[in-house]
């Protein structure tokens, strides 16, 4: 065993290892991405044996195949985020009714906020639609615990089983003892056996739709029952004295103090011990916010002589099917019980379905009643003030900042952006100029270009889901055909959701412009490889699935390239396929920045800047500021744009916008004379066959030895039909 | 509880820092835990990594800091120390380098970035009160050790060796030996050097 400072992601990738998991398949998506990374690095250094571990086209295929793999008995591993499940929801629907015999285990991250992600769709609600059971951490160490009881529940019963953490127990690390070696359980040697109930028909999801409810009340008693899953509902009293009766020398000196007006006065058991009335119940992180709140809450009361009143906290791990026999012992007695969990009221639903169940006398609050926030995250800050008024101490307050920026020095927002050197920025640039004035609708897609929204590019008009810029164009062309109709979308989307849409636009034929954003990479989720690339997560390399080929092969009549860092080439290759009838493509093929080794950073000659900040206004670059005190003889005093040469990649796009030839490459000075400064000549960047992670990635998809070398300074051949 | 927020944009290495700094808690026998910003604000937004380490044998439970509460505040851009001024304690430490980052908004914009007033300004605001403030001419020790992505450690450095909080430089040097890739120790090792000198 190592102890390790691990990420949950990364550490519930060496749960599943240790549990034996044989296959491991996913589609990246912030906050989930990490696992399926750390299990491929595992394998990677041979220190996980036996495993099989994938990136799949999309979320569907990767639950499919694993279904196949669970079947025979291996141990499978599911990894997504939570709108990955819906691409998945076919499978899981039905799966659950077929069952599964090795163990399977759906890892589906939540983000509430949302922090990176389209929805603030709850998986607990899908795992309920779904009828299969979830277990939902506070912290990594119990979501580790989870992960590896999860495959045991789902053998005992024959059912996927959900672990669903959220972003602040995925991306929160702590230090772990993990296994420095792993074997994947071998599949048994009976392997898949032929037998009806792997075929679903009517009749069959009759009788499994029993076996189902009947598997849900025994996986219930389970959860409150069996102490492997009933360690994560765990309940515990509060407060001056509890039931259990704390020893009165324990009882901090501020219980001698009177009791707020407010606050329930204690009733008293046969023993002559005040009970809790109040309960708290919590779900995910929000148990790990609470018990800190409720900390801050007591030291708050002691220090100010009041007396918390006695309460009662439960941790809900299991939210489905709910845990009713270990409810009914946090219930006993209580009149009140606040609920705090993020994202849906599940856990307060769950309750109010069980006071009515039980006719119980206690009041539920929560997010249905404006106790709790609806939506976004919860935080130790709002724990604290809804607790403490909860427990009728509003001498606590809320805790507040001792200092607060003032207004008198504004701050800059800071959206994200596209990188400097971002090969999409010459893209969305290309479109634009080319439908400059025309009325057109641009439909984005899920990817780092999203970012092509913001200004100054403005490029994009909508965003749906995964793959939806193609079919969307498509209905745009329909209700307004009077207009262009571009659909841009990522090398990775093209094969995890845009092949549908491809084949519909030919088969419809809609007059559609599809603009491929190929940079060879997933880079939004940190440089995962897809079909494009050829790299796969077992460490062989195959021809890459040609885009061009397969838009050819479904019958786009007309296929063209372009360097999106080729300004003029890139317009006329637009232009061409624009004004083609019928469904067309550009390819923008161009390495993310995170794959290449940067250019030298470019530099404006104050001498012939004329402060007109086109370069900023046409292509929003962050590499590039603009400073209002710089004079030089063109600008006079409106001030002159700037180079941040520690964020410049040396694209080039900027030479090209600039009126005045006021920005050039600095490569040859810098070099030249030996005196370079920058950051790149003193650590060696590596060499773009062997890219290492940005400190912040996890793991990096090496680009494909047929990327074009865009850094090389050459200026491309422009458009042309390939 | 020792809580240490470190505030900057995305890129310039707050993700490391906190894996230093939560090596170093380890090291000291204490729970420690860490919470970072990764996906799509990494994109030039604004990030921040929480660090809560249980330094008098307590139980760490939240992944993030209350408003208020943090001993040490390191922010790697000075719009961002002002960003998060609300989450520093009572008696807590604000370090900030100064070089600014300026955002495409404010170029776009007709209200200029003036990040030097910005540092003026949290300076004034925390004269006089319980805080410590340490402005850091990082621009410089950039120049000193030459290179940038020595960031992180040059600011950590500078925030220990002030002595606020109960880890030393000491701790730092062991923390970056286990945590930063064996051919880079040495140039963070100078750049803990050349912050301490500063």
């Amino acid at each position: 065993m190592t102890k390790k400072l691990l990420m949950g992601n990364e550490a519930f990738a060496h749960a599943a290892l240790e549990a034996g998991v044989r296959v491991v398949a996913g589609y990246p998506g912030t906050p989930s991405s990490e696992l399926i990374e750390t299990i491929a690095a595992e394998h990677a250094a041979g220190r996980a044996q036996g495993v099989h571990v994938e990136w799949s086209t999309n979320e569907k295929a990767a639950l499919e195949l694993l279904a196949g793999a669970a079947y025979c008995g291996a141990r499978v591993l599911f990894t997504c985020k939570q709108v990955g499940l819906n691409v998945a929801s076919d499978a899981l629907m039905s799966l659950n009714y077929v069952g599964v015999k090795g163990g399977t285990v759906l890892f589906v991250a939540d983000d509430p906020g949302p922090i990176s992600s389209q929805t603030e769709q709850d998986t607990r609600r899908f795992a309920a639609f779904a009828k299969v059971p979830v277990l939902d951490p506070a912290t990594p160490e119990q979501g580790f615990a989870m992960m590896k009881a999860a495959f045991d529940l789902s053998e005992r019963y024959h059912t996927p089983v959900i672990v669903r953490p959220t972003t602040r127990i995925d991306h929160a690390s702590t230090f772990f003892d993990v296994a420095d070696e792993t074997e994947a359980r071998p599949v048994p040697e009976e392997g898949f056996e032929r037998d009806p109930r792997w075929v679903i028909f009517p009749k069959r999801a009759y009788e499994a739709h029993g076996e189902i409810h009947e598997r849900l009340r025994a996986m219930a008693h389970d959860f409150s029952a069996d102490p492997t899953f009933a360690q994560f509902n765990p309940q515990f009293e509060g407060g001056v004295l509890t039931a259990k009766g704390q020893p009165a020398d324990k009882v901090p000196a501020a219980a001698a103090a009177p009791i707020p007006a407010q606050a329930p006065t204690p009733v008293q058991d046969s023993a002559g011990l005040p009970r809790p009335r109040l309960g708290i119940m919590t779900g995910g992180v929000s148990a790990a916010y609470a018990r800190e709140a409720l900390r801050m809450v007591e030291e708050r009361a002691e220090a100010e002589g009041f007396v918390v009143p006695p309460y009662r906290f439960m941790q809900v791990g299991t939210p489905y099917p709910f845990p009713e026999e270990a409810v009914e012992r946090f219930v006993e007695g209580l009149d009140q019980v606040l609920v705090l969990e993020e994202l849906d009221h599940v856990l307060e639903d769950a309750l109010l379905a069980f006071a009515g169940k039980t006719h119980a006398p206690f009041d539920v609050r929560g997010k249905l009643t404006s106790d709790a926030r609806d939506r976004g995250e919860n935080d130790v800050d709002d724990c604290f003030a809804r607790i403490s008024r909860f427990l009728g101490l509003s001498c606590a307050g809320v805790p507040h900042a001792a200092y607060e920026a003032t207004e008198d020095a504004p701050l800059p927002v800071r959206p994200p952006v596209l990188c400097a050197g971002c090969p999409h920025r010459g893209s969305f640039y290309a479109v634009k100029r080319v439908l400059a004035g025309r009325p057109a609708v641009l439909c984005g897609d899920i990817g780092c270009y999203t970012l092509g929204n913001a200004k100054p590019l403005d490029a994009v008009d909508t965003c749906l889901c995964m793959g939806a810029g193609i079919t969307m164009a498509q209905g745009f062309a329909v209700a307004e055909p009077q207009k262009k109709h571009v659909a841009f979308v990522g090398d990775s989307t093209f094969f995890a959701s845009g092949l549908t849409g491809i084949v519909n636009a030919v088969y419809n034929d809609h007059d559609i412009t599809l603009i491929v954003l190929d940079n060879a990479t997933t880079a939004m989720t940190g440089s995962q490889p897809h079909p494009g690339t050829g790299v796969t997560l077992m460490g062989t390399k195959k021809p890459p699935v040609s885009i061009e080929r397969v838009l050819r092969a479904v019958g786009f009549s007309l296929v063209m390239h372009a360097n999106p860092l080729d300004i003029e080439g890139s317009v006329a290759t637009v232009q061409e396929a624009i004004e083609h009838e019928g469904p067309s493509a550009v390819l923008f093929k161009s390495p993310c920045i995170q794959l290449k080794r940067p250019d030298f950073p470019v530099q404006v000659d104050a001498s012939r800047c004329t402060g007109c900040k086109k370069c900023i206004t046409e292509i929003g670059c962050p590499g590039i500021g603009f400073d209002m005190d710089a004079r030089g003889p063109k600008s006079g005093s409106r001030g002159q744009a700037f180079v941040d040469a520690s964020l410049c990649n040396g694209c080039r796009l900027c030479v090209q916008v600039c009126p005045f030839g006021a920005i050039s490459a600095s490569a040859e000075v810098a070099c030249g004379d030996g005196t370079a400064t920058d950051a790149r000549a003193v650590v060696p960047a590596p060499a773009p066959e062997d890219v290492p992670a940005p400190a912040d990635a996890p793991a990096a998809a090496t680009a494909p030895a047929d990327a074009p070398a865009a850094a090389d300074g050459s200026r491309s051949e422009g458009g042309s039909h390939a | 509880m020792l809580d240490v927020l470190l505030a900057g944009v995305g890129g310039q290495g707050t993700v490391l820092a906190a894996k230093v700094l939560a090596q170093a808690a380890q090291d000291k026998g204490w729970q420690v835990r860490t919470a970072e910003t990764i996906g799509m604000a990494q994109r030039g937004g604004n990030v921040t990594s929480h660090v809560r380490m249980g330094n008098g044998g307590e139980e760490v439970f939240a992944p993030l800091l209350a408003h208020g509460t943090a001993d040490l505040v390191i922010a790697f851009e000075p719009g961002e120390a002002a960003r998060v001024l609300s989450f520093l304690a009572p008696n807590g430490v604000l370090v900030t380098a100064t070089t600014p980052i300026q955002p495409v908004t404010a170029a776009l914009s007709s209200v200029p970035y003036r990040a030097d007033r910005v540092v003026q300004r949290l300076e004034a605001q925390l004269a006089g009160k319980e805080a410590s403030f340490v402005a850091v001419d990082d621009a410089a020790l950039v120049r000193t050790v030459g290179s940038r992505k020595v960031l992180n450690t040059l600011l950590l450095a500078r925030a220990l060796a002030a002595g606020h909080v109960p880890l030393d430089v000491d701790d730092l040097r062991h923390a970056i030996e286990v945590c930063v890739k064996p051919a880079f120790v040495q140039l963070n090792l100078a750049a803990i050097e050349a912050a301490v000198a500063s």
